[in-house]
């Protein structure tokens, strides 16, 4: 099986690249055929590629960026629009998207360069002003954004949501090119915050008919939408010539089909009417080979799956018994008999790929039957346990297993399971009426150390569904926010993961491996998914039309 | 006839009124907040919440939903939106063709094939094709459509390439595999059912007498025999075909057909109950208006049944 990880990477961009850099790409790649025909000198670069790449998608709900909060939207959006900031992809770390740079002091108020060449799909420029219409009209409470509370820590949020204001105070045009936003606290990893999809730009157009806008967005991405979204069908985009950007996408067309059954898509990657499924059933994992040969991969990603548990109850308080039921659970064994070996052990919080600590330094994730059991014993755990987990998800075959470990290691003599629909499930944590142990899980919208804790454990959080409160962890959390050195500041994150890897208000479990599959169209050393499970068809090599 | 056809035509009023008032209320009944499961793990803000509650009318009481509803389709023939803000309407009007087509494609597959192996078998009884009929049916209706939909798949879809997997970009070709796969089990049924019945009548008393008078073989099979033993056979074609729309949920799932079926499958998770009442309103008109159309070919087949 041969495993990519996030470092293997097409893209040689440094962290930061300045205008400079672009010029000089400018006269390396030289000539090339551009039948966009710009004279805009940055996007007039030559560029490779081209053809056609198809690839299996599911339905998307929302194709507004304020609005779309899953992985199927939000794809498709990746292409169409470009941020302020994006992701380097080598090092998670944000890089210029709109904003040529940016700068602060005290982490709270930041200036951001927006780049003077930026345009929409239909030609609208964009300037800083852009960016403010966007911002307020997401905030809005009118237009109902799912996204919204993205922008909570933005000054003037709150009065915009009261209704006490039209627009935010603290995002400004300064002028054309210079966009300020005011944050309520210091807050560090705003760059990467603004590379998420409900900070994207819209153009002027969608705002008059937001419904109509959604059939078939105006961006300012790489691509742009070639007709409207066809429901359920496909969607379809062209390369957009005139994008700004330093690396336009490879392919001519990039084209989303949608599937209901993944098992359908499987099958036709292999007949080769369709080029890439990037989340392969798993349950195929034992006859990919044989059914794909070379053509696979398999990518570690951030999307990581925990076993919660409801500190409001009183049985779960004691933090031995969180450290007898996590070490109770022998996560590669359940992993080899049900995943067939596709998830990677999680022995931390902050996922690998964005964590100094690297492997993690879980001392109470390391499997010790008899360590949990005595502890277990002697904190007087529970002999009794309901397990809690969302039905039609897939999740019935390993909750078993850890139940089955849990009884076999524990000595606990009755399980019973509460198996829900999730918006049963989920208005069940809101109640605080769970009373054994839940599965969740969290995938980064952005990819930062923040993320992975503030709003699952962070005291009050939103997502904090284990009703956990450390005082200490909080503080380092927020100090973490406002440090100025981003080395500091990762070394804070680390520290406040020790502290919940000690205190264990969620068990963690394992983060997800996704199995991508590809037909012989395209070169396999070119798909690449990254850690937030995006596969960036816009760097993928057509090798046969 | 007409007035029969009338006084039927009315009953349909109060059946899909009480059909669409318990479906509704049933999505109704589902516990949980379906916006708050619109999100996912991470919620969204209160205001955004309540704005879209609003919206959808979530927060009125049982019967002033259904009141908006229903007064959202006499007013304005709006039938609501989903979650998602798309008209259900529009919805429907993407989807019906594609079920309808696979519904049409099922139908004409299953009667010609049901029929005439049925006829074929009765007339070669105990026969190699009697046989060999008998022993396909058998596997067929024995066979789960699940398992007969994989097959056909794998067979004819990716082995021997001949049709298309998955999707409806191919027109009438893409919608043979799930026709076959849809029609398996009742071309089955339908076989041995004209088989026996057709067995019964070529038995009977006034076939030996049209034999005797010296009637054709072919005249005598087809004005005696097959005529009368038709009766039994439509009603099982219509029945089967009024609620073929709903079995087109696991098919179209597979075959990836974006159809009603597979809608309203999705569209009971999400509990969104605009959609799932417009839908299934939908297929109780279908099944009302077939029963109505086998009653009256009941009567063309034997002039003995009259309607008043």
């Amino acid at each position: 099986m041969h495993v990519k990880n996030s470092s293997r990477r097409r893209r040689a961009t440094g962290a930061v690249a300045v205008t400079a850099a672009a010029a000089l790409v400018l006269s390396a790649c030289g000539g090339g055929d551009d039948n966009g025909g710009g004279d805009n000198g940055e996007a007039a670069q030559g560029v490779e590629g081209g053809g056609t790449v198809s690839a299996y998608n599911c339905e998307p709900q929302f194709l507004v960026p304020g609005n779309s909060t899953e992985v199927c939207g939000s794809w498709v959006l990746d292409s169409l629009f470009t941020g302020l900031v994006q992701t380097d992809l080598e090092t998670n770390e944000p890089m210029p998207g709109v904003a040529e740079s940016w700068d602060t002091e005290d982490n709270q108020t930041w200036t951001f360069t927006l780049g003077e060449d930026w345009t929409f799909h239909d030609g609208e420029e964009i300037t800083a002003q852009t960016f403010v219409d966007t911002y307020n009209w997401v905030v809005d409470p009118d237009n109902a954004q799912q996204s919204a509370n993205f922008f909570d820590n933005f000054v003037g949020y709150q009065e915009v949501v009261d209704g006490d204001a039209e627009e935010m105070e603290g995002v400004r045009a300064v002028d054309d090119y210079t966009l300020e936003i005011e944050l309520t606290e210091p807050f560090s990893p705003l760059p990467d915050m603004l590379t998420y999809t409900a900070f994207y730009p819209m153009p002027s157009v969608a705002y008059e008919d937001i419904e109509a806008f959604e059939q078939a967005p105006v961006g300012n991405g790489r691509y742009m939408m070639d007709g409207e979204w066809e429901h359920d069908v496909q969607i379809a985009v062209e390369r957009f010539e005139d994008w700004a950007g330093e690396d336009p996408g490879l392919p001519q067309r990039i084209e989303w089909k949608m599937y209901t059954d993944i098992e359908t898509a499987y099958l036709d990657v292999q007949s080769g009417n369709l080029d890439i499924l990037d989340a392969a059933p798993p349950n195929r994992r034992a006859t990919v080979e044989s059914d794909f040969g070379e053509n696979y991969a398999d990518f570690d990603t951030s999307s990581f799956t925990y076993m919660g548990l409801p500190l409001y109850q009183e049985e779960f308080q004691d933090v031995d018994v969180r450290h007898a039921l996590s070490m109770a659970i022998d996560r590669q064994a359940i992993i080899d008999a049900i995943f067939d070996g596709a998830q990677t052990p999680a022995a931390n919080i902050i996922p690998p790929a964005l964590s100094d600590a690297g492997e993690g330094n879980c001392e109470f994730c390391e499997y010790d039957p008899e360590a949990a059991k005595e502890l277990y014993e002697e904190a007087g755990g529970p002999t009794d346990l309901t397990i809690y987990f969302n039905s039609g998800a897939g999740h019935e075959e390993w909750v078993e297993a850890v139940s089955n470990q849990w009884q076999q290691n524990l000595g606990v003599e009755n399980v019973e399971f509460e198996s829900l629909d999730f918006a049963q499930y989920l208005a069940l944590h809101d109640e605080k009426e769970v009373t054994g142990p839940y599965r969740l899980g969290w995938s980064l919208s952005y990819p930062s150390a923040q993320y992975a804790m503030e709003p699952i454990y962070a005291t009050g959080a939103s997502s904090n569904y284990a009703g956990y409160s450390n005082e200490e962890f909080d503080d380092l959390i927020n100090e973490a926010n406002a440090e100025t050195d981003p080395d500091t500041a990762a070394e804070m994150y680390t520290e406040a993961e020790a502290i919940l890897l000690e205190d264990m208000p969620v068990i963690p479990m394992w983060f997800s491996n996704y199995l991508v599959v590809h037909s012989d169209r395209v070169d396999g050393d070119s798909i690449f998914m990254d850690q937030a499970t995006y596969t960036h068809l816009e760097d993928v090599v057509v090798t046969e039309e | 006839m007409t007035r029969y056809i009338i006084r039927r035509l009315l009953q349909f009023v109060p059946v899909i009124l009480i059909s669409t008032l318990i479906v509704y209320a049933l999505v109704f009944a589902m516990p949980g907040d379906p916006i708050r499961a619109l999100a996912g793990d991470r919620p969204m803000s209160d205001a955004v919440r309540e704005t879209l509650r609003e919206q959808y009318n979530l927060d009125d009481p049982f019967f002033v939903q259904y009141a908006k509803y229903l007064w959202g389709i006499i007013s304005a023939g709006d039938f609501g939106t989903t979650f998602n803000g798309r008209p259900v309407s529009d919805l429907i009007a993407q989807r019906l063709p594609v079920t309808a087509t696979l519904a049409l494609v099922t139908f004409v597959i299953q009667t010609i094939m049901g029929i005439i192996a049925g006829i074929l078998a009765a007339l070669y009884r105990d026969r190699f094709f009697d046989r060999f009929v008998q022993v396909a049916t058998v596997t067929m209706v024995a066979l789960p459509t699940l398992v007969i939909a994989f097959l056909m798949q794998l067979v004819f879809g990716l082995n021997l390439g001949l049709f298309p997997i998955a999707g409806i970009n191919d027109g009438l070709i893409s919608y043979i595999l799930p026709a076959l796969a849809m029609a398996s089990v009742s071309t089955g049924i339908l076989a041995r059912l004209v088989r026996s019945e057709l067995l019964d009548s070529l038995t009977s008393d006034y076939v030996r007498t049209a034999t005797a008078k010296g009637m054709k073989r072919t005249r005598v099979v087809t004005r005696h025999g097959l005529r009368n033993s038709l009766i039994p056979a439509v009603t099982f074609i219509g029945a089967d075909l009024a609620s073929m729309m709903a079995g087109s949920i696991v098919v179209e799932a597979i075959f990836n057909l974006p159809g009603l079926g597979e809608q309203v499958y999705r569209s009971i998770q999400a509990q969104e109950g605009t959609v799932v009442v417009g839908i299934v309103t939908l297929f109780v008109i279908f099944f009302v208006l077939i029963n109505l159309i086998v009653d009256i070919l009941y009567g063309l087949l034997d002039p003995r049944i009259r309607y008043e």
